[in-house]
């Protein structure tokens, strides 16, 4: 049995049903995340584990105890917060020392446990200082450690990063994974950024509209998504023009499957050099270019082709490799990178 | 769980029990009241004949008059000092706000009686000038009352107005300035604006406080009426005492002063220009006879505007006979006070101290209740705590006579319903104040305190009381300058016993004793400015609060 497990969980708000029997289960130490974009119930589904709004049915069972019978004051749980929630009367040594209080840990132990937790969050040498004049980043390092320190069975993170500018984003979510690592405790963690997501997570749970659309490793989640929601939301994604063109380039790489939808990842498609001969198991779909995107590590080459416009992705562009609109290209497309999805935006599977 | 529900819905029931007894009853009493005649019969008569009567009509024409006669005065005064202020490099400009303030906390009559001391019948500026045979015309009627209510009232528009421009965005002004507008076009079409809305939200409040203001009129109208001393003098008049009457006018005041709270508030809601303040607005300094001109013009203001303070406490100090003022300085009506008059002080310290108490803790109370618990119920307390905001003194005074000198519930003469009636008319700010102050404080504060562990009771405890309470003291201190310097509705309520500082000045004043009036005058200044230093202790320097 998983340590944590929501089973059938669904939460009714007056006109609109924020979680519609969503069922997830997080192994000890893992970190779990949650990933879509707003309102589709994952800050729900955090809120109802801490205990902040109660499911309308469903069941969340920890360790085997039934959370739901629990009062959130008694669960446990860490919680750190989109707007870090530091209290501002308190000196950063006071904020963490905080949960300690009510556990009835001894004067002398605080001392150290908060001076550990402080240390691991690099903010030893603020301890005294009050919080309010300072940084997003510094603050929500206070609420990291405040969480931690009182060891809790479960830590749950809301948008912790999403205050935060785009080098300190990165920064601090790795530090974030390094000490959930060290501590080894189970993480929900809740983000709209899916690169923070695939960057931090064991397992990723991508949800939409109140319902799980695909739970898996980051690899699994980018490279095998299951619908097509995933497919788009996490990555970008070409996508093949119904008509004549789709149906001679799917005739030429050999596919018969009948899908509603055919899509491409940009980095899965290459330009094809002057006089190259597409290799087997590919096609080479000509056009032309339409818009040239240099973005330093890689460059975005918009084509028009007969299958509708491309994004193909070139890595490490060279300097001198500036493509001009207008340009006859060819489009490498290999079999193995198309991905099909069903009328109801279901992977079909394209093996034989 | 179900406890705590349980306590919230009886604070709910608690509050519309308040509001029953000390708010309903009492406006519904007058409402009553009024359409019955001296004998109780039901009729409208009162209503025709206030319609008919010259005499009524001409004091319902008097009020709009001083009230929009204070609106131009303090519009007008405000916005320089307002403007030079927050605009120019004022020497001392720390200290002109200090005299607005002083202007703000100070009893409007004290104000009165001071210009009667400078330019009535015997005033001295008067004589002074007749030495030189410049006749001047004495200072009552009403543009005698029309200066004191804008020099009361200006900080008003002072407040808001220097708060709004020194709001607005530099760079607006700039980006007008490359586009080619001259300066005196930025000001009518960038700035201006602005704080077009702060201008007339704080001009609207001049407005409504010019209409229930009782005692200036009182004391410089000589014959020039309004509806507030007409209500007073068909209550109080010994021959002939009309109550139906009375409430009549009160209704129609309290209609007026409706349409003017809810046309102030409506202004003070677009009052919300929240542009990104990297760009701060930088005061100019002022070269030569402008520089010379806009200091004239601001510590003019001021000093006009805190000019009752001065007097008074000059006055206090003067050696008197008996009520004639002596050569020489001496501590004599400081004495009186100490000899005679020790139980007015007393009476208005407690009265002002429970009732303030009784606003602090009911008032932070509901304010949670309306904050955190929004039901349809809570919205509409929120919309019946507008009440006491549209009733000028004068009418909550005869509201009560009206409500408690008869029935289940009798409290006339009683210390009770003096405190009553301060404690419902300040109870608003309170619930207003608090409840935007928890609006502030982000929820995930109190759920950081639970899922550390504490109860959701600790941890309002722990957390959110902390950091709102500060703002609570400082308020229950504005509370208090309000209180203490109450004088319309306690004229209507006090008896000999439970007599009070501003009712004691004004009998004073009316009996000619302006000595001892002067130096109570000044001790309650004394106490208000105490209250104030605590409260921009508590919260910092924000004047915006004495709004």
């Amino acid at each position: 049995m998983a340590y944590l497990t929501v089973t059938d969980g669904v939460k009714q708000f007056t006109g609109f049903r924020a979680l519609n029997g969503v069922s997830i289960s997080v192994e000890r130490g893992e970190f779990f995340t949650l990933l879509g974009p707003s309102g589709c119930g994952k800050t729900t589904l955090l809120r109802a584990i801490a205990g902040f709004n109660d499911l309308t049915s469903g069941s969340i069972m920890l360790d085997g105890q039934d959370l739901r019978a629990i009062p959130p004051h008694k669960r446990d749980i860490g919680m750190v917060f989109q707007d870090y929630a530091v209290f501002p009367h308190l000196s950063v040594f006071d904020n963490v020392a905080f949960g300690l209080k009510p556990r009835k840990v001894p004067a002398e132990q605080i001392k150290t446990r908060v001076a550990e937790a402080l240390s691991a969050v690099h903010l030893q040498a603020l301890a005294e200082r009050l919080p309010a004049a300072m940084s997003g980043g510094q603050q929500q390092r206070i609420g990291l450690a405040r969480a931690m320190v009182i060891n809790p069975r479960l830590l749950l993170m809301d948008e912790p990063l999403s205050n935060l500018d785009a080098k300190l984003r990165i920064e601090l979510r790795e530090e974030i994974r390094d000490i959930q690592k060290r501590v080894d405790i189970a993480t929900i963690y809740v983000t709209h950024d899916q690169e923070e997501a695939l960057a931090i997570s064991d397992r990723i749970c991508v949800m939409s509209a109140g319902h799980i659309e695909q739970i898996g490793t980051p690899q699994e989640i980018y490279g095998n998504p299951q619908t097509l929601f995933v497919a788009n939301f996490v990555g970008t994604l070409n996508t093949l023009a119904d008509g004549e063109g789709r149906a001679k380039l799917l005739a030429e790489l050999g596919i018969s499957a009948n899908a509603a939808h055919w899509t491409i990842r940009p980095e899965r498609l290459s330009l094809l050099e002057a006089g190259q001969g597409a290799p087997s198991g590919a096609v080479a779909l000509a056009g032309t270019i339409s818009k040239f995107t240099y973005l330093g590590r890689e460059a975005h080459v918009l084509v028009d082709t007969p299958a509708g416009a491309l994004v193909v992705q070139v890595s490490n562009p060279a300097l001198g490799a500036v493509r001009t609109p207008g340009e006859a290209v060819s489009v490498l497309v290999e079999r193995s990178a198309l991905m099909a999805f069903d009328a109801d935006s279901k992977r079909l599977s394209l093996e034989g | 769980m179900s406890r705590k529900f349980d306590f919230w819905t009886l604070v709910m029931i608690g509050t519309w029990g308040i509001l029953l007894l000390l708010l309903f009853i009492p406006v519904g009493s007058v409402l009553l009241s009024s359409f019955f005649d001296t004998s109780g019969n039901a009729t409208i008569e009162n209503y025709l004949r206030f319609f008919a009567e010259p005499r009524f009509q001409r004091a319902f024409i008097n009020t709009l008059v001083v009230g929009f006669g204070g609106l131009a005065g303090a519009l007008l005064l405000g916005s320089i000092m307002a403007f030079c202020i927050s605009r120019f490099q004022i020497k001392g400009s720390r200290f002109v706000s200090l005299l607005a303030i002083l202007a703000l906390v100070s009893p409007p009559f004290i104000g009165a009686y001071s210009w009667i001391v400078l330019f009535g019948a015997g005033g001295v500026v008067r004589a002074w000038l007749r030495d030189f045979g410049i006749m001047m015309p004495p200072i009552y009627g009403v543009g005698g009352i029309l200066v004191v209510f804008a020099l009361k009232f200006y900080p008003f528009v002072y407040l808001m107005v220097s708060g709004a421009l020194s709001n607005v965005n530099r760079s607006l002004e700039e980006a007008a300035e490359g586009l080619g507008l001259t300066p005196l076009q930025r000001t009518f079409k960038i700035s201006f604006p602005m704080v077009f809305p702060a201008l007339t939200a704080g001009g609207l409040l001049a407005l409504i406080q010019s209409i229930a203001d009782f005692g200036t009129p009182r004391l410089l109208g000589r014959g020039y009426n309004v509806l507030a001393t007409e209500a007073y003098t068909l209550y109080s008049a010994e021959v002939g005492s009309n109550m139906s009457m009375a409430t009549t006018i009160s209704v129609v005041l309290i209609a007026v002063s409706l349409v003017f709270v809810l046309l102030q508030r409506f202004m003070s809601r677009r009052n919300v220009y929240h542009g990104n303040m990297i760009n701060k607005p930088t005061k100019i300094k002022l070269k030569g006879w402008r520089n010379v001109l806009a200091h004239f013009a601001v510590y003019f203001i001021g000093l006009c505007g805190a000019m009752p303070v001065i007097i008074s406490v000059i006055y206090s100090l003067r050696r008197t006979n008996g009520p004639v003022f002596q050569d020489g300085f001496a501590l004599q009506s400081y004495e009186r006070i100490l000899f005679n008059l020790g139980d007015v002080v007393r009476n208005s310290l407690t009265f002002s101290a429970s009732a303030v108490v009784m606003i602090v803790i009911v008032g932070t109370i509901v304010g949670v209740l309306v904050a955190r618990r929004t039901t349809l119920n809570t919205s509409l307390l929120d919309g019946a705590f507008m009440i006491p905001y549209v009733m000028p003194g004068i009418v909550i005074g005869i509201a009560y006579i009206a409500a408690f000198n008869t029935g289940p519930l009798v409290l006339t003469g009683t210390a009770s319903i003096i405190v009553l009636s301060i404690f419902i008319r300040r109870l608003p700010y309170t619930v207003r104040t608090t409840s935007s102050a928890l609006r502030q404080i982000s929820p995930s504060l109190e759920e950081a305190a639970i899922s550390l562990g504490y109860s959701p009771f600790q941890a309002f405890l722990r957390i959110t009381v902390p950091l709102i309470v500060p703002g609570i003291i400082a308020g229950g201190m504005l509370s208090f300058v309000t209180a203490i310097n109450e004088l319309s509705s306690s004229l209507v309520l006090y008896v000999g016993s439970t007599i009070t500082m501003p009712v004691r000045i004004y009998l004073l004043i009316l009996d000619g004793d302006f000595g001892t009036a002067a130096a109570m005058s000044t001790i309650l200044l004394v106490l208000s400015g105490i209250a104030v230093y605590i409260a921009f202790r508590l919260m910092g320097r924000n004047e915006q609060a004495l709004l």
